[in-house]
């Protein structure tokens, strides 16, 4: 099953099996990893899953999804950078096995 | 003190119900009475009302009201703030359905907070999940189209127990894996329970509901399928098979938090549309767009409120609470906050995208919204395909009765 590692704002990071169809944002929390909020659920309608894609995987996951997803992400609590995505919208995949994102100091 | 889901036990604190029961730290000047969800104004209008808040009261204040006495907030801000902060402002005792004491049971997940709120979300969350609920799509269409049949060839119907009532309700069961010919049944237990504002009728329908749900869950654990009634029957989140109570208190809250929203949802944005042909216009001109239709639509028809109780002292906007304090976050006014929806009572499907209040945020944010969402987009859909233009019927009275979630009494339409 691909993994994904959650990097915390400490740099404390968590390895978890996300499997093939579910997206980031569940992988975080049915695994316990603080850090993702994730409180509505996946609706693009909170930016409380907000994450910062490694730099290393920038390019294979790419840029927000949806117009929906790039206006929510500009009222993200925490700084928005280029690398910024809302993790509800990455679906995971074998190409994306081994995933790195980063967590932002808060989501609110 | 985090509480323990399996052994319930009543909470401790007060309620204060009436003038004479005005805790003393309330600033008389933050006193109002002012009559929301029982007040004749409130009741000739409840949206309009709702919005008006912000230019007659504080943002906080202390109602007082029949129905108990509690903070009011109605800012956008701080609504996310106190919703998104529950180790100020707890979930724990902070719902009002009455329950058997010497029976005591706590409402799962809603009045558990973190971080044991988390354990039971991820047993029914995938169910519940844009993609999970996307399985059930088809056969809201057919729902939707079954009860069309029923009354299109009439020219009219009565659309809150021809349409509005019995399609979520429908849904639902079919969800949760009960018979379908519950559904009159269940129907009038939940208004009992939601719309009496009588608590001797409330405690007696929450004693029908008892009585169905346990013997509805001794049958799911024999004979396991693929509903949700069965799914947390059979749940052991960490090897640990829930107990009876929790079982119990997950079950029943579904049901109380499953059955009347989406209702009086699709009646507030019926009766809207009705008189809005210009809206039901512009939605058949955009298909493309029918997402930000339906989430303007719940922004602009929410229909119900978040309760919380202070677990300290706290203040904010100068405003001084006490621990023990019941807080009521009024959010269809908070999706009225002109500072975040300017002209708010104004539909507009192009706004920009904002955090709305319909589903609360925070860790308690509604597990129904994106079935809600669903089913609001497909009674759309299916309905103006079918019914392209509709209006009130002459003479129809619209009226509004008390209780917690907001919607008309019943309303005929023509075509």
């Amino acid at each position: 099953m691909p993994k994904v590692t959650y990097v915390d704002y400490a740099g404390n990071a968590q390895e978890v099996d996300v499997p093939v169809g579910e997206n980031v944002m569940h992988g975080a929390l049915y695994h316990g990893v603080e850090g993702i909020v994730g409180e509505c659920g996946g609706g693009l309608s909170c930016a409380t899953c907000h994450c910062y894609i490694d730099d290393a995987w920038t390019q294979k996951v790419g840029g927000p999804s949806s117009d929906i997803e790039a206006e929510l992400l500009e009222a993200a609590a925490a700084e928005v950078k280029p690398t910024s995505r809302l993790s509800c919208q990455i679906e995971m995949t074998d190409a994306l096995d081994g995933l790195v994102v980063h967590m932002p100091e808060s989501q609110y | 003190m985090p509480i323990d889901a399996a052994n319930p036990v009543p909470p401790a604190f007060p309620r204060h119900v009436g003038m004479d029961q005005v805790p003393d730290h309330v600033p008389p000047e933050l006193i109002r009475q002012s009559g929301l969800t029982v007040g004749p104004e409130f009741l000739a209008g409840p949206h309009d009302f709702m919005a008006a808040l912000h230019e007659k009261q504080p943002p906080i204040y202390y109602d007082v009201s029949p129905m108990g006495n509690m903070w009011h907030m109605l800012k956008h801000e701080d609504a996310l703030f106190g919703l998104r902060h529950p180790e100020i402002f707890s979930n724990e005792g902070a719902t009002p359905f009455p329950r058997d004491p010497d029976d005591y049971f706590y409402f799962i997940p809603i009045e558990i907070d973190p971080p044991h709120h988390r354990k039971y979300r991820n047993i029914v969350d995938p169910v519940f999940s844009p993609k999970g609920v996307l399985k059930l799509e088809e056969q809201i269409r057919r729902r939707s189209n079954d009860l069309i049949d029923g009354f299109i060839d009439k020219g009219e119907c009565e659309f809150t127990e021809e349409f509005g009532r019995p399609l979520p309700v429908s849904v639902f069961l079919d969800i949760m894996g009960l018979p379908q010919d519950m559904r009159d049944t269940f129907v009038s237990w939940a208004m009992q329970l939601l719309h009496s504002n009588d608590r001797a009728i409330m405690g007696q329908a929450m004693q029908s509901i008892t009585v169905y749900l346990k013997e509805a869950i001794a049958e799911k654990k024999a004979n396991p399928d693929d509903g949700v009634v069965s799914l947390i029957a059979h749940a052991a989140p960490d090897g640990v098979p829930l107990s009876d109570k929790e079982i119990f208190g997950f079950v029943c809250f579904l049901f109380i938090g499953g059955l009347d929203t989406v209702f009086a949802t699709l009646n507030n944005i019926w009766l809207y549309l009705a008189q809005n042909p210009d809206k039901v216009q512009e939605i058949h001109e955009r298909p493309q767009d029918i997402d930000k239709v339906v989430e303007e639509l719940l922004r602009r028809w929410s229909v119900t409120f978040s309760g919380r109780v202070l677990d300290q002292d706290y203040e904010m906007r100068g405003v001084k609470m006490k621990k023990g304090d019941r807080v009521t976050f009024i959010l269809p006014a908070c999706n009225f906050d002109p500072e975040v929806f300017p002209n708010p009572l104004e539909v507009d499907f192009d706004r920009p995208r904002r955090t709305i209040l319909a589903f609360t945020v925070g860790v308690h944010s509604c597990m129904g919204a994106h079935l809600a969402r669903l089913e609001v987009k497909i009674a759309l859909q299916e309905w103006l395909k079918r019914i392209p233009s509709f209006k009130l019927k002459p003479g129809t009275h619209i009226e509004y009765r008390p209780g917690g979630v907001i919607g008309p009494e019943n309303f005929s339409l023509v075509w």
